[in-house]
């Protein structure tokens, strides 16, 4: 079965913030959450490389293990998803989130944020597939469509890769291979405990 | 492994630099170790091992977006750090280990264990009754303010302590119960009012503690009174003035120590302190400080209840409806009773005096 | 701030189908909710949905088909669903993007995988496209400024005031009186439509957004050969083996070029950026070089002092193809010495002759520029020294190499074109009475009648006043000014105005007008402006201003045309929101007030749009293929363009061109051979089936296969050299194998080749030459026949010597921090008219080193683009999905400036300028800048000098995120040529706030 993953090639990726607002317009995402987001080191000075991320939807996810309300659940595609008529707003998720990938609709005090968001690497939620029920709480279900995550289809410059862990791994190696360098895929090691692109990765093994 | 290969003769053209063509005396040079990550992909195209590490360091890069609303936005991944009991690992993933690795387990068993011997001590022991009969004269114990300041406290503390076990336990015993969603609606009603209760138990703890310090103020019989552990394993119980050793443990290790850590990590929690950025990885530590303490904490309570019901006759009427007989103020408080009788406290406190309390209470201090 | 997504609302809006009742929905869901989950797990567990299949990964892109079996995934609603093409209307990249509109209301957004520009790629403002069906910020409905607040008021009343109060200001003062500022961001048949309404209407007071972007490069780049357009593709440049960026952030400025770019770099080429900024794009490169700002002709003479000292020039090119560049050698040797060369812009001679060597190893190599070189007092030096550079290596009229001139807005190229330019007719026809004539024809008026609009003949073919000076048009002395009357109105036709320089003066100007119209989807920046409160006295008391809703490109069709000079068309989306109306509409509406509609109409068919008449985008584009032969958009029919986006998928990504025969299933045009959008020049008429060019001059084609040469447009002769291009070289197969110029009768007549014309052919062409032959029929023999090029076969120039400079010389800019450069290499002398108006050079400089200002005033300002934003920011700054991205206008200093000052990053800072201006913005402490200079974005308005706009806006029509503009506070300076202002280096100081 495909296991979905991301890969954000940071010799490409331009901080052009297009799979960002990609997510914003396709999954209706309010002010303030932002399932992606996309960070420069070294701003400004040689070496500068910019990273896209999301939830990388891990194999062995912090964040699901942490929930107190056990809202998470992964799909045959190894997607990690939530269901926010459970989820009780605790925030734990982010705390052991390694990429900061929970959102919460607000801030306030008393620990009021609300239900957690974040990407579903646009395969909704656990209502019904493409119903209105889905598309509010969690944006559009494009898997079920028979398409990609819209940030991964509309990045600018196919920086941002998403879809089955061993296709994107080819990819990404093929373009490693014909520039000779940039081999680490970014995240990967935390995410799925293989620094490898390509490596099939253990399922469900603690790092 | 031949994909790549194949990848690379098919791609017609020029091909792209290699990194083993780079100089191998790159390496050699005594600064390597300290380039940035620009001088090193000049000397290794490609190279961003510089980068890398920062990242791991959890450097925070730039990003686009405010820090006012998202501070930890360019923080690309969590650094590593080693909590007490987690491997040298990732802020979030090593919190994880503490929290589902330690303190959950453990703190299921402290509390489990507490239970338990609680149990056992009542049936091997037994409530603590009167050795002599009750005079039917009443002292009052707890004035009318003192109740209504525990009860507070204790409501609150229970409340906190129901939900917050509901929050921490509550997928392992509840939910394979009642179902996610209803779990879930639960949870969520709890959680909210774990958070708002919180701040109403600093403000009862705070009377508390203005309420009862005085009379736990240490003295030379609590050495006494804890060397024979109360008597509670056996022996006489060690006279005590109004609180015992044992009280003033709960008041001092339960209430005031272990309720400040409980407090200041919770407000923290919540998001209540002011001028504060509150990040990830200032989040994970005051968890597991409010974890652990609040944990510690009901254990004790624990006790504390078992001996305000269960444990002791009279006990929980003292604290319920204020007075206590003659009797188990001498029995139990020796010293206190002492002063009482001898007027240097008064028996009666509270302006307000229940017409039955009156006649007995009349009679000691004649 | 927080915004929540919108729920409901007019028209808007993803889910806009109410549930039927809030409460009951909820309940419903609530109830639903309250059983075990488990169940509805098990939804997750469907057929089909088996990920491994059909995932089409290319190298590029990846998509997966839809290979679902599943059938129709049941969608919110079940409305009508339908898909529409549009392309992204923010800049001159083009990507297109898919529509999904349902019942009207545009839904969702798709990437286009096929389009062999963009393959479904979009940066932040593409990706966003969708927001403007949404609209939330606009305008909705006219609105007249009465005692300093916006009222709402009737489209018939609004068209009834202004057309009566521009009668009356045409009648007191003459139609030069008014100022009409077209846009970059119409549509070809809009931008065309404008300069005919503007004619009609009797004046060359016309401009748009090209004077302040490209004017030098077109300038310069047109008199270096031929067209002042880029030469090659975005696609083009994976052929390139070096590709040097100088004056371009493309990753922010035209992001998904970079697709191509990295793409090439990953095959090998080299990236090249020289920037004052280590940008996002320098991030990218191989080599990074810092110049100074405004120095770039002593860099790029450095190299080529580098290329001719050891012999790197290509001369077998030279000698066939280029005129003069012997005199420029001679210049580059003595004077651009390594010395002087590090003197003036700051890089090493190895730095210089490292990048040499990089463009002279790696060949075919491109040079990419933008605004960079552009916007500067002696841009159109800047840009013909590009192309002497690139001649040098022979780089021109080759696949991988030309210049890559990255153009602006998304239609600034067909603007610039065939739209309202104030010195040409669409298609660079000049203001002689022979264009005039010819496109009188193609109107279907009489020349008499356009001419009596006019004040007079001589204004008929003297070019306007520039947009860049529009405000010295309505403040300068009127004796200094070259017409009547100064300007009394001015028409903001899909402009911003803190895009212009002078935002001190700018606001004198608008307050002394009589009439201010603003015609825009986003009118709140000039309209903010204009209601602020002016200096005590100097408020006109009759002066009216109105703001009139446009629609945008999403609620109307036509075509626009990329960099590239590829044209895609556009369909409509959606209809124009609120009481927004499509500004050929408008146009039509004003002319039926000035009583000319039925002449402005006269060839087109009309439509209904929401009850009103509209002309029809396509006949207009017929229109313009009947009349803009000079500039090659003749081929380019509707059917044409509509059959290119109906069959994306059939081009090739890297050389353009439609790999097979295919008929289109709509109109049955066959794109067989084609390049995709048949990119101008495409010659003769659609039938003759051009395929359009894809690199220019490229002599290793044949003219029918996109081929070409350099234009014969300056004699055949000059100081007794031939201008022609010599023996042997010229375009694939062409039957003429020398040089040769232009086409007219004569020379078809003298080649013997008169009689392969049709009888009406040889009717219509008799007196004429190919630019004005209305059959084109000359063309059809010239090229297909003989495979000739129409406009001749000629070198191109590396001494322009019509030009101020004709061997470009680096002057350093009117506002500098080095006076003691500027004593060596001074700015030009003072103009008395020039385009209508006193222009100052040497006075200004003199006065600046005279009065100290490089110390006050020590730091370099420049300004240049975030990816978030676009041009005045009031379009994207009202979309909340890029508002988000940037909420602060900032400025870029160096830490050790910063330290200096004692400025945190992230604290506010206040820059000052020599204009007296003060600006409050957030300092971003960087290395991003050198020491030397700071940078802020131009993208913000909506604060004025520390104080924020808002009570001026019109209610509700003001954007999400407003800031300071930097225009505020610049200075006076424009380029000798074209009058672009000078936007890239003036000075400033920074302090503490
Ligand atoms: N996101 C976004 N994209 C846009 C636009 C937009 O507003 N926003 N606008 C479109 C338009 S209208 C245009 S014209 C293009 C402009 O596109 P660009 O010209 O690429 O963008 P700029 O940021 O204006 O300027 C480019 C670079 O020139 C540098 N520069 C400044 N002075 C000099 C100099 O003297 N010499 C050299 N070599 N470089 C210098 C600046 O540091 C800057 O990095 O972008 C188009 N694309
Ligand atoms: N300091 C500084 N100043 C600069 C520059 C710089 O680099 N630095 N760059 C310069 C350059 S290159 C340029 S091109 C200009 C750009 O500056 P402008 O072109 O002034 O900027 P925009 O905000 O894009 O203006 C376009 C306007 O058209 C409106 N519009 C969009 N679609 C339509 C439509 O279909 N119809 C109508 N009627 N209106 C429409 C938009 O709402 C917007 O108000 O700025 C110039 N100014
Ligand atoms: C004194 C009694 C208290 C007890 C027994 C208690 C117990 C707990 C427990 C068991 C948890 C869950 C830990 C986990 O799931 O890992 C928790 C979380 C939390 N507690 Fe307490 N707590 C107490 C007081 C407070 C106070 C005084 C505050 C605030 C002022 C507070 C605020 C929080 C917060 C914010 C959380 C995090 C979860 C959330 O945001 O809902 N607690 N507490
Ligand atoms: C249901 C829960 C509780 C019960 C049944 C209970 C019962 C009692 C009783 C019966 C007494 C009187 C003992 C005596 O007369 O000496 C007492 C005293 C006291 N209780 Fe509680 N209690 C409860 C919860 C708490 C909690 C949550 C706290 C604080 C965190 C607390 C703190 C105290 C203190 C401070 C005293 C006064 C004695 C002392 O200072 O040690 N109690 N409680
Ligand atoms: S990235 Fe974060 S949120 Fe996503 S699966 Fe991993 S731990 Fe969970
Ligand atoms: S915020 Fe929601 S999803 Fe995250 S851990 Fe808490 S309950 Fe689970
Ligand atoms: S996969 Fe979908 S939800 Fe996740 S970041 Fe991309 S667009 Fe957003
Ligand atoms: S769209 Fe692509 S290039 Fe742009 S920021 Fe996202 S990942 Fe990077
Ligand atoms: S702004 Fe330019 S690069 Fe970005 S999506 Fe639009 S056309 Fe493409
Ligand atoms: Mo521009």
């Amino acid at each position: 079965m495909a296991r979905m993953k991301f890969v954000c090639d940071s010799e490409r990726c331009i901080e052009c913030n297009g799979c960002v607002t990609a997510c914003k317009n396709e999954n209706e995402v309010p002010w303030g959450v932002n399932r992606r987001r996309v960070v420069t080191l070294n701003d400004g000075v040689p070496g500068e490389k910019s990273i896209s991320v999301a939830c990388m939807h891990c194999s062995d996810a912090p964040c699901m293990a942490v929930c107190p309300v056990q809202c998470f659940y992964r799909t045959e595609e190894g997607v990690v998803l939530h269901d926010k008529d459970v989820c009780i707003g605790c925030g734990y998720c982010s705390y052991a989130c390694p990429f900061g990938a929970p959102q919460f609709p607000s801030q306030g005090n008393f620990g009021m944020r609300g239900k957690m968001d974040k990407c579903t690497f646009c395969a909704g939620g656990p209502e019904v597939n493409g119903s209105e029920a889905e598309f509010e709480k969690y944006g559009r279900n494009r898997l079920a469509e028979g398409k990609l995550p819209a940030c991964a289809e509309m990045c600018s410059t196919k920086a941002l890769l998403a879809g089955d862990g061993d296709v994107v791994a080819d990819i990404f190696r093929t373009r490693v291979v014909q520039r000779g360098k940039g081999a680490e895929v970014w995240g990967w090691g935390t995410a799925y405990g293989s620094k490898v692109a390509g490596n099939p990765p253990v399922e469900g093994v603690k790092k | 492994q031949t994909a790549p290969s194949q990848a690379a003769a098919q791609t017609s053209g020029i091909q792209g630099q290699n990194i083993f063509e780079v100089k191998p005396e790159a390496s050699a040079d005594p600064d390597y170790l300290k380039q940035s990550n620009g001088e090193r992909n000049k000397v290794q195209p490609g190279n961003n091992a510089p980068m890398w590490r920062q990242v791991s360091g959890g450097i925070t890069g730039y990003s686009s977006l405010p820090l006012t609303e998202a501070p930890e936005a360019g923080n690309l991944i969590q650094r590593f750090v080693q909590y007490p009991g987690s491997r040298y690992t990732n802020a979030g993933e090593a919190w994880r280990q503490v929290r589902n690795n330690w303190i959950i387990p453990y703190g299921a068993a402290l509390l489990f264990v507490t239970l338990l011997a609680l149990v056992i001590f009542y049936f091997a022991r037994g409530p603590i009754t009167l050795h002599s009969p009750e005079t039917g004269r009443k002292i009052e114990r707890f004035t009318p303010f003192e109740r209504a300041t525990h009860w507070s406290n204790a409501i609150a503390f229970v409340t906190l302590a129901l939900s917050g076990l509901v929050m921490a336990f509550g997928k392992f015993f509840l939910l394979p119960v009642i179902g996610a969603s209803l779990f879930g609606w639960l949870t969520y009603a709890l959680k909210n009012v774990h958070n708002f209760v919180g701040p109403l138990f600093v403000v009862t703890t705070a009377f508390m503690i203005v309420t009862f310090i005085r009379s736990n103020w240490p003295s030379k019989d609590d050495l006494q009174w804890l060397m024979k552990a109360g008597g509670l394993f056996g022996g006489t119980e060690p006279p005590s003035h109004r609180f015992n050793a044992g009280e003033k443990v709960v008041f001092w290790g339960g209430l005031l120590f272990l309720g400040s850590i409980v407090i200041g990590s919770g407000l923290f929690l919540d998001k209540l302190l002011p001028g504060v950025v509150y990040v990830r990885g200032d989040m994970q530590v005051a968890h597991m400080i409010h974890a652990v303490a609040t944990l510690l904490m009901m254990a004790l309570i624990m006790g504390h209840i078992y001996i305000g019901t269960l444990g002791m006759k009279g006990a929980y009427k003292a604290m319920r409806e204020g007075d206590v007989d003659e009797t188990w103020a001498r029995e139990h408080h020796k010293l206190w009773y002492d002063d009482i009788v001898a007027g240097k406290i008064p028996a009666q406190r509270s302006a307000v005096q229940p017409a039955a309390r009156r006649a007995g209470a009349g009679g000691i201090s004649t | 701030m927080l915004l929540t997504p919108r729920k409901s609302g007019p028209a808007v809006g993803g889910a806009a189908i109410a549930p039927a009742l809030p409460f009951i929905d909820s309940l419903r869901r609530g109830l639903a909710n309250a059983l075990p989950t488990l169940d509805r797990r098990a939804f997750l567990r469907r057929s089909g949905i088996g990920v491994g299949v059909g995932l089409a990964a290319g190298q590029l892109t990846l998509m997966r088909k839809a290979a679902a079996a599943e059938g129709p995934v049941s969608r919110v609603g079940a409305g009508k669903v339908e898909v529409k093409r549009t392309v992204c209307s923010h800049c001159s990249v083009g990507c297109a993007s898919d529509a999904v509109v349902e019942n009207g209301v545009w839904v969702r957004q798709e990437p286009v995988f096929d389009s062999p520009i963009n393959l479904g790629a979009h940066c932040a403002k593409g990706a966003a496209l969708r927001e403007h069906g949404h609209g939330e910020y606009r305008l909705r409905y006219p609105m007249k400024l009465v005692n300093g607040k916006y009222e709402r008021i009737s489209w018939d009343t609004a068209l009834e005031e202004v057309s009566a109060k521009i009668k009356e200001l045409r009648q007191a003062s003459g139609p030069d009186a008014i100022y009409w500022i077209g846009s970059s961001k119409h549509n070809n048949e809009q931008a065309y439509l404008l300069r005919k309404f503007v004619s009609f209407f009797g004046s060359n007071n016309c401009d748009h957004q090209a004077r302040i972007c490209h004017s030098t490069t077109v300038a310069g780049v047109a008199n270096t050969w031929g067209y002042g357009a880029m030469t090659n593709s975005y696609n083009d440049m994976r052929n390139a083996k070096v590709a040097m960026y100088i004056g371009s952030n493309a990753a922010e400025a035209h992001p998904v070029s970079m697709l191509h770019l990295l793409h090439a770099k990953e095959r090998g080429c080299k990236v090249v950026v020289v920037d004052p900024r280590f940008t996002r794009t320098a991030a990218k490169s191989d080599e990074y070089v810092r110049i100074r700002s405004g120095s770039d002709i002593a860099f790029l003479f450095g190299i080529l002092h580098h290329i001719f000292k050891n012999g790197w020039e290509d001369k077998k090119y030279l000698e066939a193809r280029v005129f003069g560049m012997d005199k420029v050698r001679d210049e580059v040797m003595t004077k651009w010495t390594p010395d002087k060369v590090e003197e003036a812009c700051g890089v090493p001679e190895a730095t210089v002759l490292k990048v040499a060597t990089l463009l002279n190893e790696n060949r075919p190599g491109t040079i990419v520029w933008c605004m960079g070189q552009t916007q500067h007092t002696i841009g159109n030096a800047i840009v013909r020294a590009s192309c002497i550079l690139q001649l040098a290596l022979g780089n021109i009229g080759r696949t991988g190499g030309g210049t890559n001139i990255f153009r602006g807005h998304d239609n600034v190229q067909g603007a610039t074109d065939v739209g309202p330019n104030p010195d040409s007719l669409p298609s660079y026809y000049g203001l002689a009475e022979g264009s005039w004539r010819h496109f009188a024809a193609a109107w279907g008026v009489d020349y008499e009648w356009i001419k009596k609009q006019f004040a007079s003949p001589a204004m008929m073919t003297k070019p306007g006043i520039t947009l860049s000076r529009w405000i010295d048009g309505v403040l300068e002395k009127n004796e200094l000014i070259d017409q009547d009357s100064n300007l009394r109105g001015v028409v903001y036709w899909g402009h911003s105005p803190n895009s212009q320089t002078r935002g001190l003066e700018m606001k004198r100007a608008m307050d002394k007008l009589d009439l201010l119209v603003v015609i825009d989807p986003y009118p709140s920046a000039t309209a903010a402006m204009a209601a602020m409160p002016g200096a005590q006295g100097q408020v006109n008391p009759n002066r009216a201003v109105y703001l009139l809703p446009a629609c945008t490109q999403f609620e109307t069709s036509g075509s626009v045309t990329a960099s590239n000079r590829s044209l895609q068309w556009r369909e409509k989306v959606i209809d124009p929101l609120w009481e927004s109306r499509s500004d050929h509409m408008i146009m039509y509406q004003f002319a039926q007030k000035f009583g000319f509609a039925n002449e402005l109409v006269k060839n087109y068919k009309m439509q209904k749009v929401k009850g009103m008449d509209e002309p029809v985008p396509d006949d207009i584009l017929r229109e313009i293929n009947r009349s803009c032969w000079a500039a090659g958009y003749t081929g380019q029919s509707p059917e044409r363009l509509q059959a290119h986006m109906r069959n994306m998928a059939a081009f090739d990504v890297s050389t353009l061109r439609a790999k097979g025969p295919l008929k289109d299933k709509v109109n049955g045009y066959d794109i067989e051979g084609d390049y995709f959008g048949l990119p101008w020049p495409c010659y003769g008429t659609p039938e003759l089936k051009h395929p359009g060019s894809p690199n220019l001059y490229d002599t290793s084609k044949h003219v029918m296969d996109g081929g070409g040469n350099f234009r014969a447009n300056f004699g055949v002769e000059r100081d007794g050299k031939n201008l022609l291009a010599e023996d042997g070289s010229c375009s694939l197969g062409a039957d003429i194998t020398t040089g040769y110029p232009e086409l007219d009768h004569v020379l078809l007549k003298k080649l013997g080749w008169w009689e392969e014309l049709t009888e009406p052919e040889k009717k219509a062409a008799e007196g004429k030459n190919w630019k004005t032959d209305p059959s084109g029929g000359m063309i059809r023999v010239f090229m297909k026949n003989h495979g000739c090029h129409p406009f001749g076969n000629a070198k191109a120039r590396a001494v322009v010597w019509n030009f101020p400079d004709p061997i470009p010389q680096h002057r350093e800019p009117l506002y500098g921090n080095r006076p003691d450069l500027a004593a060596k290499y001074p700015t030009h002398n003072d103009m008395a008219t020039f385009w209508r108006l006193p222009t100052l050079y040497k006075s200004v400089q003199d006065k600046n080193i005279a009065d100290n200002l490089a110390r006050k005033f020590p730091l370099v300002l420049t300004s240049g683009r975030l990816v978030e934003y676009e041009g005045g920011g009031e379009e994207t700054r009202s979309n909340p999905w890029l508002a988000e991205l940037q909420q602060e206008m900032f400025i870029e200093i160096n830490p050790k400036v910063a330290a200096e000052k004692g400025i945190l990053n992230g604290a506010r800072a206040w820059v000052h300028t020599p204009t007296g201006a003060k600006l409050n913005v957030q300092a971003l402490v960087t290395e991003r800048v050198g020491p030397d200079t700071v940078f802020m974005p131009f993208h913000f308005s909506g604060h004025w000098q520390g104080v924020d706009m808002l009570p001026f806006y019109p209610n509700g029509a003001a954007p999400v995120v407003r800031g300071e503009a930097i225009n505020t506070g610049t200075t006076y300076g424009y380029d000798s040529v074209t009058m672009m202002q000078e936007t890239k280096t003036t000075v400033c100081n920074v302090e503490k706030a």
